[in-house]
């Protein structure tokens, strides 16, 4: 005469790790940080062609306080990343970044006096999409990625 | 093809050409010896003294024949090495609706004392444009309401777009705090 035999099978046993990171993955809030042409290809992959709402991560929030997943989208400059410091600072956590395309990740072709030569240098990133521009499949390849690592955070 | 061979046949030579209606009426006003001219495919151009630049762009944009009333554009010129003494030039690029004419002035600029007058007062559409030309260059524009760093930082100690610069900088985007 155990609870489960009174409930049946409207209960379903898990870990709390496992529940919030399975509700994380599932709707993550991104802020997009669109300086040049990769947040084109950011807002294809979020328009009804590829609809990156089918990964529960729709809810493109203006608001890094609203937000837990920072996209990083175009070249950075050093008048730029204090602002761009200041975003990240202000997501509340849990948080994670997506550094897009060559000029986030490394300066790409602009190696030139004014340009941060990849955002990992002051922020941390979690997934880097290779391409200049990268397709917006790449893009959601790099969603999955967040995923995964968000269903193995720690809840708390 | 007709515009074609007419584009042929006209003037493209240098300073040597035959005067264009600008300079004319551009020598009518302050004579001969004011202004250096050329008329290169098509488009007139003058190197002007900087001491008496207001009068003269004033005078561009008020004479009722030239009318240069849009301030396109003001750039800079390094001519490093080519020209050590006279290093800069800076370059204001002119348009006429009226008369649908196009028009350069180039203002050379010494290194050793890098000012010019500001335009501003004659086309207030030069405050950005000198800004970015002060950024770049650190010529600085006497007279400009408010002469700032217009694309680097405040901080930024270096002119970016002079020839003695180095593409990869000296090190300001590997050490800058914030």
């Amino acid at each position: 005469m155990g609870l489960e035999d009174q409930l049946q099978e409207n209960v379903m046993t898990t870990k709390v790790d496992e529940m919030v990171g399975w509700a994380r993955k599932n709707s993550l809030w991104p802020m997009p940080f669109g300086t040049a042409c990769c947040a084109i290809e950011l807002m294809a992959t979020l328009a009804s062609r590829f609809d990156l709402a089918r990964f529960g991560a729709e809810a493109i929030r203006f608001s890094p306080r609203q937000s837990d997943l920072l996209i990083v989208s175009g070249r950075v400059s050093i008048k730029m990343m204090p602002v761009l410091k200041k975003i990240y600072d202000q997501m509340p956590e849990p948080k994670w970044v997506i550094s897009m395309g060559a000029c986030a990740s490394s300066g790409g072709v602009f190696n030139t006096y004014t340009l941060v030569q990849g955002v990992d240098q002051y922020i941390p990133v979690d997934v880097y999409i290779p391409g200049c521009p990268p397709r917006p499949e790449n893009v959601i390849q790099a969603l999955m990625k967040i995923q995964e690592k968000v269903a193995q955070a720690k809840a708390n | 093809m007709e515009n074609q061979e007419d584009r042929e046949t006209e003037d493209v030579g240098g300073p040597e050409s035959e005067p264009g209606p600008v300079t004319t009426r551009i020598r009518a006003r302050f004579g001969d010896a004011s202004v250096s001219t050329g008329n290169a495919v098509g488009c007139e151009s003058v190197i002007a003294e900087r001491d008496a630049l207001l009068p003269f762009m004033t005078f561009l944009r008020d004479d009722p024949e030239l009318s240069f009333g849009y301030l396109v554009d003001v750039t800079a010129v390094d001519r490093l090495p080519l020209d050590q003494e006279i290093r800069f030039a800076v370059v204001y690029q002119l348009y006429s609706y009226k008369h649908n004419r196009r028009f350069s002035v180039s203002v050379p600029v010494p290194e050793a004392d890098p000012r010019i007058g500001s335009v501003v007062s004659v086309w207030p559409g030069a405050n950005w444009l000198e800004r970015e030309v002060y950024d770049m260059y650190g010529i600085v524009f006497e007279g400009h309401p408010d002469l700032r760093r217009i694309l680097m930082p405040d901080d930024f100690g270096s002119y970016p777009l002079r020839k003695d610069y180095p593409l990869h900088g000296k090190g300001e985007r590997d050490n800058f705090v914030f």
